[in-house]
């Protein structure tokens, strides 16, 4: 007889434990984008244009914790010795990616790196692609000598990246699952043209999201014309309308080579690279067991 | 030369000063503190770096003078006038918002050259070696990233070679999927050899065994701090006490986490850094550095550490003591030139 196997007690608890972990974590690194849009209510006794400096370095510090409680989190859940190789591996690739793209300039805001990151997260899962996506920022910040302040939030972003795209395998799986899944679900592993289409759309819209992203960090500590420069005291509408005609004057243009590039890349590599990754995370199902077990 | 430790700690306290300040005589004493400590203590050891310094000054001073030079109609030398229907640009273009901008640039540049520094003068083992103790697992992964990085570019360029011998030619975007498959197989291929490794060597015994459950509580109570404290800080400042008392609380708890998640890993070291004299003296000239950026000492005025050129461009101030105090950044390298005196 074929039955779901189910966990005990204590796995569902600290499963439990953990996905509040995740929320806390992703709200601390989300407020910590977004909080410029929050500071309505408060008076402006900021010291002229040198508007909360330190304001920078608490958010930087802030998103520092909140990123080592989640790896914590993460490297807690015991790492099998496949998972560890594998993510090494992986990100040596990627981090080659971008020593490649720091050597030969590509236009605009092109990178190589968040194609891998997408393909391989969707195919082994968020927390996998969380850890990617972290990893990836680091590794490659070390080798080309790109450690700053911006790291964290680079981090932080690069990890979400890989954590959404391990969802999306949840709700379109790359292989026919073994459990019984939601019957509303397309079955994709059968339609490898959707995946595609959706892997690629999703890749372009994180080319736009993350340069948006990056740019709140340091946004309210930029100094522009007041059209588009954040001030204590304006409301969440008025902030918003200032930060998008930051954005389309400052980085628009960018982020779409970046976006555009996601996309073309994600269209060529999809479907070679997802076979070739679902093909080897099937031959790391190996286990090992003790001779008394 | 130095400590990781010790440079990490020189890196951030020049973070804190370049982002503290806005008077370009104190920022370009910072870059060239920054210059000569790289100068100085790296050496030839330039290999991990994006761009130079300089470089990235050509680049980001100019765009960001220029930038706001258009967008900032303030000031009143007005240099040009551009047609007022003109979307974002137009209005008139003033010497003071040429020179803010310019402003902005030279800070960047400054923290860009120094963490270009700080990059330069550590190695990376020493780098990895800062990971603390209880990311056990993330140093490993980070150990074999950083290990087969040489690995993995001969192994491209192998690639690319079989393929063009073959009479492959890469023209399009098209053509670089004969090199990028087999490039991630390879790799995959490798990674499947070293986690059997490392599974026959017993890896999995001890990383099998999840951490204790208090780890995982201690952690949910620290970031509900950490995040309970902050929104009490942005939305309730009239809590700004209380508020900032529970936020330390939090980080306190995450921290004393980490340190007690460490304290079950045992670690052993090939090579042992001791912090040195050498490395005392450093931490405290970044500590006086520190001290006269943040602490309001008498005989000094923090005020010049504010500078705007609007509405009249004027000299910005320069006090004496603050200048003296931005000097203990310096030390690292004048003890790297006393180390080279030794040496020869």
């Amino acid at each position: 007889m074929v039955g779901l196997y189910r966990y005990p007690p204590e796995v569902n608890v600290r499963r439990f434990i953990g996905e509040i972990i995740y929320a806390l974590s992703g709200a601390i690194g989300m407020l910590a984008f977004i909080y410029p849009f929050f500071l309505s209510n408060q008076a402006n006794d900021s010291i002229g244009i040198a508007h909360g400096q330190d304001a920078a370095l608490v958010t930087t510090a802030l998103v520092g914790l909140a990123l080592i409680a989640l790896l914590v989190e993460l490297q807690g859940q015991a790492i099998s010795a496949k998972t560890v190789a594998v993510l090494g591996v992986m990100v040596a690739i990627t981090s080659v990616l971008r020593f490649i793209e720091v050597a030969i300039p590509m236009p605009g805001g092109f990178s190589p790196v968040f194609a891998p990151i997408i393909l391989s997260s969707y195919v082994f899962g968020g927390r996998f692609g969380f850890l990617m996506g972290t990893f990836t920022m680091l590794v490659s910040a070390l080798i080309t000598g790109g450690v700053g302040p911006w790291l964290p939030y680079q981090m932080f972003t690069a990890g979400w990246i890989g954590m959404t795209a391990g969802w999306l395998s949840r709700v379109m799986p790359h292989t026919p699952r073994t459990r019984p899944s939601k019957r509303w679900l397309p079955r994709t592993h059968r339609h490898r043209p959707l995946t595609i289409i959706v892997l690629s759309v999703f890749g372009f819209i994180w080319g736009l999201a993350y340069g948006m992203i990056i740019n709140l960090y340091f946004w309210p500590f930029a100094i522009g014309p007041i059209q588009q420069a954040w001030t204590l005291g304006t409301s969440l509408g008025e902030t918003l309308v200032r930060y998008t005609a930051f954005y389309v004057a400052t980085s628009l243009g960018w982020d779409l080579i970046r976006a555009v590039g996601n996309m073309v890349l994600i269209l060529l590599l999809c479907a070679p690279t997802v076979r070739a990754l679902a093909r080897f995370q099937r031959r790391f199902h190996f286990e090992v067991r003790s001779v008394d077990a | 030369m130095l400590d990781a430790r010790g440079w990490l700690l020189w890196a951030l306290v020049a973070l804190v000063a370049a982002s503290s300040t806005r008077n370009p005589l104190y920022v370009v004493l910072l870059l060239l503190i920054a210059m000569i400590v790289g100068g100085v203590c790296a050496g030839d050891r330039d290999r991990r770096a994006i761009m130079s310094p300089l470089r990235f000054a050509v680049v980001a001073i100019p765009l960001a003078a220029l930038f706001n030079g258009l967008t900032a109609h303030l000031g009143d030398t007005v240099l040009f006038h551009l047609p007022d229907w003109l979307p974002l640009v137009g209005g008139s273009v003033t010497l003071e918002a040429l020179i803010f901008g310019a402003m902005n640039g030279l800070t960047l540049t400054t923290i860009f050259s120094g963490f270009t520094t700080f990059n330069r003068v550590t190695p990376l083992r020493d780098l990895v070696r800062l990971t603390p103790r209880a990311f056990h697992e993330a140093g490993v992964v980070l150990s074999i990233a950083l290990t087969f990085i040489p690995q993995t570019t001969r192994s491209l360029n192998r690639i690319r070679e079989a393929q063009a011998v073959r009479g492959h030619r890469v023209r399009g975007l098209r053509d670089w999927l004969p090199i990028v498959v087999p490039f991630l197989i390879s790799g995959l291929e490798r990674s499947m050899g070293l986690a059997e490794a490392m599974v026959s060597r017993g890896y999995g015994a001890i990383s099998d065994q999840a951490q204790p459950p208090r780890t995982q509580r201690l952690l949910v109570l620290g970031l509900f701090l950490l995040l309970a404290g902050w929104l009490a800080l942005l939305f309730l400042p009239t809590w700004k006490g209380i508020a900032v008392g529970v936020m330390i609380l939090g980080a306190g708890i995450i921290v004393g986490v980490v340190w007690l998640a460490g304290r079950t890993v045992s670690h052993t070291a090939y090579r042992i850094h001791h912090w040195t004299a050498r490395d005392t003296f450093a931490a405290l000239g970044c500590g006086l550095t520190l001290a006269v950026i943040l602490l309001p000492l008498p005989l000094m005025d923090r005020g010049t550490l504010y500078y705007s050129p609007y509405p009249r461009l004027t000299l910005p101030p320069f006090d004496l003591f603050i200048g003296l105090g931005l000097l203990g950044l310096v030390v690292p390298a004048v003890i790297g030139a006393a180390h080279r005196v030794d040496q020869t």
